[in-house]
């Protein structure tokens, strides 16, 4: 814009100067856009002003916390300022706030005692579980038809108590805000008692050094307890006759919580008048409880099922009788049919089985039978006597254990005769021959087949005896000892064998020489030799044996002789036996 | 009915539970007031048409050696201040303990007893300055034990002033 000096007048007339120009523009402008202007003035003085700022923010501040209600952000904005806002109201003071939280941090305090009482109670159920009493029995099953623990079966019955008196007293002055008692008691001057209770509770809380916040929550007086409950305005004291239940003091904190929720306006307007405690009447009165033993209830049920137990034992037990019977009959059918042993009885005598009976030494031993089979050995009685079983192999088991027979020998049992066959010494075959008869399930001994045999051995050696002899006399060549020696023993043995089989026998003794000199000469040298032979083998043989002696001279000679050595071999005695 | 706790304060063998036995209702024993510190008596009043209750706290006598204990003067409504009228130095107790008394619980009424008024011819004590050194006190009067003058008057005067509160 120029300087409206040198400006020309518009129409000739008066120039308008710059202030009316101004005003002009400020009216058309008031004109044109006066209500926007205001209300942008009346926002800008408003965004200017923090009340008003406030009271925009208070409208909306709870639909706006409302839309990010679930957004975590929100909370972890709104969570240090909140900390500190009780964080000062509880150092500023407590008590609101501990009035507030009361009647919820009962409950969530009761809840973990409960917690951990439920692990103690579950103690003591494991220690009672070996408790076979009748009566934890009876608890048991009682335990079983509840569905509770068998420990708080048991509490139950352990405890026995009624409350007589309830006291609600407010917690300043000590005055009786109201009493119920158990209706028979007639009681007197509950306000003086419940005066001095509280004395009594300040006295020890003064007198006693004790932590902040504890106090006398309990007294004992013989059977008459006292359990007091302390809430922020009023103690609730319960008089007990008996030993009460925990839970019962469970049931005190419930009452004077819901107490102090219920009238709490009348605890805040409380100048002595008692009249709106009324109204706590019916909690305290819940308190009043009394429990009594079981045993008076009436117990139909608890007989039915005690008897369904029985009956259940009972089939069990028959069940079990049953099996250990048929394992027993078993046992008795394997002991019988064992060879050597006798079932003579059996029966049941002071719950065990007993069996008696006989058993030979080499049968086999009960005991070990009966550890093959599943009964227990201690459930059994057992009574064997020895005896002498006279089953074949149990005589011939005796007879070789008695005779000790050589190996060469088989014995056999045919109709309680004794069958010996095979080589024995006639020695053997003597003992055996006198002791068989007298062993149990032996008759006799037939060692026919043995005797035969033996003296066919013996009769084949001495006949096979050829002895020799020096040149012209009746002396027999050098080393002929031992044949003699031999040929004396098979003499006797023969001796013997015929004794004892009861058979006879002849022997001839027969003298020979070489062909070397006078033939008639030979003859007696021959028969001196036969003689000489014989004088050997006879002494000491019995009559069951008889010797001839002959010499043949030079007539029958062994080998014709040319050379010494022939000749020697024709210079002989030798021998034959005839077996009757 | 109202009741109302009232506390009984004074020095040693000023007299306190002889002055009140013959006009209360008592269950327990004095043997109380010597273990626990402290006997609960029982009166009850009929005041202007109206039944009150007070229970008595008979708190064991308080002196120089004594302390009072703060928790049972918690919540009284009033107390009785007693003084043995042949022992001056008593009086001084009483102002003790009402100090006390009123930093812990407050401005409530109270009532100033001179008791063994009977010993007239061993009384040391201006009533009237008593009375003026108690100023706040609903009354002082003077009372006696042994024929039990005043003990009522003193009773009615206080349940007035508290229920006039």
């Amino acid at each position: 814009m120029g300087d409206p000096a040198v400006r020309p007048a518009a129409d000739g007339g008066r120039e308008p100067d710059a202030r009316e120009t101004g005003d002009a523009l400020a009216a058309l402008r008031a004109i044109l856009v006066g209500p926007e202007q205001q209300a942008l003035e009346a926002l800008r003085a408003r965004l200017a002003d923090p009340a008003a700022q406030a009271r925009d923010v208070a409208a909306v501040l709870p639909q706006a916390l409302q839309l990010r209600a679930l957004d975590a952000e929100l909370a972890r904005a709104l969570a240090p300022p909140v900390e500190d806002a009780i964080t000062a109201s509880i150092a500023r003071n407590p008590k609101p706030l501990a009035d507030a939280l009361f009647p919820v941090m009962g409950p969530a305090i009761r809840k973990a005692v409960a917690a951990s009482l439920a692990a103690m109670v579950e103690s003591l159920n494991r220690t009672l579980e070996h408790s076979l009493s009748w009566r934890s029995f009876r608890w048991r099953i009682e335990a079983f038809r509840s569905g509770r623990s068998f420990g708080e079966v048991v509490l139950s019955h352990t405890l026995l108590f009624r409350v007589e008196q309830v006291f609600l007293i407010d917690r300043a002055s000590g005055l009786l805000l109201q009493h119920v008692d158990a209706g028979d008691l007639g009681v007197q001057d509950a306000d003086m008692v419940s005066g001095m209770l509280t004395a009594i509770r300040d006295f020890v809380g003064d007198s006693f050094t004790v932590a902040d916040q504890a106090s006398l929550d309990a007294f004992q007086v013989g059977d008459l307890a006292v359990w007091i409950e302390q809430g922020p305005r009023a103690l609730a004291a319960a008089v007990i006759r008996g030993r009460p239940s925990p839970d019962l003091r469970l049931r005190l904190q419930e009452a004077l919580e819901t107490i102090h929720l219920q009238l709490a306006d009348a605890f805040e307007a409380f100048q002595g008048d008692a009249q709106p405690f009324e109204a706590a009447r019916p909690e305290l009165e819940a308190c009043l409880r009394a429990e009594y033993r079981r045993d008076a209830q009436p117990r139909g049920r608890a007989s039915a099922a005690v008897a369904a137990v029985v009956l259940v034992a009972l089939g069990v037990w028959a069940g079990l009788a049953w099996r250990d019977r048929q394992r027993w009959n078993a046992y008795l059918d394997v002991l019988r049919a064992q060879p050597g042993l006798v079932v003579v009885s059996t029966g049941r005598s002071g719950g065990k089985f007993v069996v008696s009976g006989l058993r030979d030494a080499r049968a086999p031993t009960p005991d070990d039978l009966l550890r093959q089979t599943p009964i227990d050995p201690a459930t059994v009685e057992a009574r064997w006597r020895p005896y002498q079983a006279l089953e074949p192999a149990f005589v011939l088991a005796r007879v070789r254990e008695a005779l000790q027979p050589p190996p060469e020998i088989t014995l056999d049992l045919v109709d309680e005769v004794l069958v010996v066959t095979g080589r024995a010494s006639a020695d053997w075959l003597l003992a055996a021959h006198a002791r068989a008869p007298f062993m149990s399930g032996v008759t006799r001994l037939d060692a026919s087949a043995a005797f035969a045999a033996g003296l066919r051995d013996l009769v084949g050696r001495v006949q096979a005896t050829v002895l020799l002899f020096i040149k012209g006399t009746s002396r027999p060549v050098a080393g002929q000892e031992a044949v003699f020696s031999a040929l004396a023993a098979d003499v006797r043995e023969l001796d013997l064998l015929l004794s004892a089989a009861g058979r006879r026998a002849h022997g001839s003794i027969e003298g020979h020489t070489d062909s070397d000199g006078d033939p008639a000469s030979n003859v007696p040298l021959s028969l001196l030799r036969a003689e000489r032979v014989r004088d050997a083998v006879a002494p000491g043989v019995g009559h069951h044996l008889t010797w001839s002696v002959a010499g043949a001279g030079s007539n029958q000679p062994v080998v014709a002789s040319a050379s010494e050595a022939e000749k020697q071999r024709n210079r002989r005695v030798s021998l034959r036996v005839e077996v009757e | 009915m109202i009741q109302k706790k009232v506390c009984l304060l004074g020095g040693f063998a000023v007299g306190k539970t002889s002055l009140v036995s013959r006009f209360v209702r008592s269950i327990f024993s004095d043997k109380y007031l010597t273990t626990v510190g402290v006997k609960i008596d029982k009166k009850l009043m009929a005041v202007d048409g109206h039944d009150v209750t007070l229970v008595l706290w008979d708190l064991y006598g308080q002196d120089e050696f004594q302390s009072i204990q703060e928790t049972q003067l918690r919540g009284t409504a009033a107390y009785l201040l007693v003084v043995d009228g042949t022992r001056p130095a008593t009086l001084e107790t009483a102002h003790d303990l009402q100090q006390r008394t009123e930093r812990i619980v407050g401005t409530v009424p109270f009532m100033v007893v001179l008791n063994k008024s009977d010993l007239a011819a061993e009384w040391r004590l201006d009533d009237s300055a008593v009375a003026t050194s108690f100023a706040r006190s609903a009354g002082v009067v003077r009372a006696s034990a042994k024929t039990g003058d005043g003990v009522e008057a003193a009773f009615v005067t206080l349940t007035r002033a508290m229920l006039a509160r």
